[in-house]
């Protein structure tokens, strides 16, 4: 071949194969800008008409199952409406994260209703004003339960719909105590020193711990037996009180007791917690009403079980028989588009409808805080699991006497100064008084104050 | 005849390239410049009443009175001082034998020194918590062997709960320093090892005079992979130890998960704090470099 050929062939292969080069290049630029475009477009996509109400909450054996039996009820009594209710069901901590990310994001991929624990409502109604929705002229508060609905509000405004309460109770495996030569009468009205002394014997003869509580974090006990007589973390006027709470030392010095007498099983985690209630590995433990149906799930000790009010600390005249333990209520988003079709929904369904919290009591055993709902016959009921105990009427009769504490904006700071306190005692670094110290230091260092 | 060169402008391949990158270059910008920016403007500003404030450094005095951020910096330094090191001079070892000629069923052996770096890291951590549980396999199994007569809990010892986190990291990624260095091994001439043999050096010579100088680049690289990983721990202190006995196994980026979500959320300070760390790298990494290339 000439050279000339050639270069000509080369040149020429050069330009053909060039221009169609061209071609391929701006076909794939424009096919990627247009699928770019695609990708922003569906995201502002107009909703329609017709939105369903979305529900954040969590624990499908309760809170979900709750919420599901109410769009049943609000169903059949409007069954000429369309309303869809979407429940969406995930952690807790879970519901925490994706609400504060959306609500600090400034409002977008919010639910309808929410589901929040009484501890976070300080939290969420001090950090993000206005995102909720003020319902203190929708619903009668005057029919529920005054403690919770001072938890759920701020400045005499109502935010909330108190849901369950977290009355609690002791429950304990009557047959270990009996084994122990111990009767039901006996578990009555305990003061803490005496279930200590309760619990030794039963480990002894029996070889099961008395009570367990989770390894790193026993809070639930420390709160239960502060709220006994009516103390917090805070004070009522939001300050922190922990060094010289009397209560809460009494908490430290009963787990400590309980630890040294043997009769504490430290479980790794709340599903260990719950496993070893069902392997009958532990004798009791101390919870609220929406406890029980992890209880249930040990289907083999049906009749085994009773529940009795909580002892008190002997010590402390003010510290009673009765105390509260979480608890939530339902929260409506003020930046909801279906803001007023949420609040119906509630107010049709949770208030006025005493036969609704029957169910919820009998199926979920959730304690509602709806006032003129405990004078239906559920509480008469006796439940098989508890070897025919009417625990319900047990629940309604302890709750009038739980003390109402503010719990503050920041129970979540307090909870980790008590845990990491409590973890230094109990590896006898510290003694109670430094520990409490240690406590109160790190919370006021969190907190800035 | 002298062919007439077509006068042709050499079609400019730049633009092409540029035009290729463009659309990557601007979701790189949206996706990892905009934020970094936006939260470094964060890092100045506090979340009060619902709305962010600017208060200036405010939030990095607060860290140095912080006593749970120094404690997180403890731990995220021990865990790095004692994990690193180890990790990878295990790794070095294991890649020199899987290296060797005479090894039969390499393929075997390198799968699974190589399957922990695929599994979930929750999954792992989990079964990890399991196994050092009050009734675990490893209490089991020590009280069958009379070493312990009672189930000792190694999650609420804070020495223990750390030496826990150390072993599960190791487990989980000698694995992925292993690849590194045997890709890059078998980039050594073979050469080197024949003279090294004919000069008599024994095995252990051998490795610390000519394996390890020649891996130099790679262990460089490694080393700041690694130093950046422990300092994002996460996953193995949320699952195995939620933070450890008072505090004790909480590393940097826990604690920045609990000052974002789990206490009243303060995205500001959070920021800040992510800020330091990303400060702590870099002179880290400045470090780490100019060691390296010190002992040229």
């Amino acid at each position: 071949m000439a050279p000339e050929e050639f270069k000509d062939k080369k040149f020429a292969r050069k330009s053909g194969k060039r221009s169609s080069e061209m071609k391929k290049l701006s076909l794939t630029v424009l096919v990627l800008i247009v699928g770019l475009a695609g990708v922003f477009a569906s995201g502002a996509q107009e909703k329609s008409a017709d939105k369903a109400v979305t529900i954040w909450a969590w624990d499908d054996n309760f809170n979900i199952a709750v919420m599901k039996e109410a769009a049943k009820v609000y169903a059949a009594n409007h069954p000429e409406s369309d309303l869809k209710v979407d429940i969406v069901s995930l952690s807790k901590e879970d519901v925490y994260v994706k609400l504060q990310t959306a609500l600090a994001a400034g409002g977008s991929g919010l639910p309808d209703i929410v589901l929040l624990e009484d501890y976070v409502s300080g939290k969420y109604l001090n950090t993000f004003p206005g995102s909720f929705e003020e319902l203190t002229n929708h619903f009668n508060y005057a029919d529920f339960l005054s403690f919770k609905v001072d938890a759920v509000s701020q400045k005499g405004k109502v935010y909330a719909l108190p849901f369950d309460t977290g009355a609690t109770a002791l429950y304990y495996r009557i047959d270990l105590v009996e084994a122990a030569g111990y009767t039901e009468a006996d578990m009555q009205n305990l003061t803490w020193d005496e279930f200590i002394e309760i619990g030794k014997d039963v480990t002894a003869k029996t070889g099961t711990p008395m009570i367990v509580e989770i390894a790193n974090n026993k809070t639930t006990l420390v709160r239960a037996i502060m709220q006994s007589s009516g103390k917090w973390y805070y004070d009522k006027n939001g300050e922190i009180d922990i060094k010289n709470n009397e209560a809460l030392r009494s908490a430290f010095e009963i787990i400590q007791a309980m630890k040294a007498a043997g009769i504490l099983y430290e479980a790794e985690s709340t599903e260990g917690r719950a496993k070893a209630l069902n392997t009958g590995a532990v004798a009791s433990v101390v919870n609220a009403p929406w406890f029980i149906s992890a209880l249930r799930q040990a289907k083999d000790q049906s009749g085994l079980w009773r529940a009795t009010r909580i002892p008190r600390i002997a010590s402390n005249p003010a510290s009673i028989n009765a105390s509260n333990v979480g608890g939530s209520s339902w929260y409506v988003l003020a930046k909801s588009p279906v803001k007023d079709k949420a609040i119906a929904f509630l107010q049709d369904v949770w208030q006025g409808n005493n036969d609704f919290y029957g169910t919820i009591m009998l199926n979920q055993g959730a304690m509602g805080s709806y006032i003129p709902a405990y004078g239906t016959s559920v509480f008469d009921v006796e439940d098989a699991f508890f070897g025919g105990q009417k625990i319900n009427a047990l629940f309604a009769e302890v709750l009038p006497d739980v003390i109402p504490v503010n719990y503050g904006g920041y129970v979540a700071e307090a909870n980790d100064a008590i845990t990491t306190a409590l973890a230094n005692l109990f590896a006898g670094k510290v003694t109670i008084d430094e520990a409490l110290a240690q406590a109160e230091s790190q919370l006021k260092n969190q907190l800035g104050r | 005849m002298i062919h007439s060169k077509k006068k042709q402008k050499a079609p400019n391949y730049n633009l092409y390239g540029w035009a290729f990158i463009s659309i990557a270059f601007f979701l790189y910008l949206l996706s990892t410049i905009y934020p970094a920016v936006e939260s470094l403007m964060l890092s100045f500003k506090s979340f009060q009443g619902g709305e962010y404030v600017f208060v200036g450094l405010k939030n990095y005095k607060r860290m140095f009175g912080d006593a749970i951020f120094i404690q997180t910096l403890k731990n995220t330094f021990l865990f790095m001082l004692i994990q690193v090191p180890i990790m990878l001079f295990l790794a070095l070892i294991i890649a020199t034998l899987l290296n060797s000629k005479y090894l039969k069923f390499k393929g075997f052996f390198r799968t699974s020194i190589f399957l922990p770096c695929v599994t979930s890291l929750v999954a792992y951590s989990i079964l990890f918590k399991m196994m050092f549980s009050l009734n675990g396999i490893i209490n089991q199994v020590f009280m069958a062997l009379g070493i312990l007569d009672k189930p000792f809990q190694y999650l609420q010892n804070s020495n223990w709960a750390r030496a826990i986190i150390i072993v599960a990291m190791l487990w989980r990624w000698t694995g992925y320093n292993v690849i590194f260095y045997l890709s890059a091994l078998q980039n050594i001439p073979r050469e080197t090892f024949e003279a090294a043999k004919v000069d008599g050096a024994s095995t252990v010579q051998t490795f610390f005079r000519v394996t390890v100088p020649q891996l130099k680049p790679i262990i460089l690289l490694t080393t700041i992979m690694s130093t950046n990983g422990t300092l994002q721990l996460f996953d193995e202190t949320m699952n195995i130890t939620q933070g450890g006995p008072a505090n004790s196994t909480l590393p940097v980026s826990h604690y920045i998960y609990n000052q974002s979500f789990i206490y009243a959320p303060n995205f500001g300070y959070a920021s800040a704090i992510s800020y330091v760390v990303v400060f702590i790298m870099i002179i880290l990494a400045i470090i780490q470099f100019s060691v390296a290339s010190e002992k040229k």
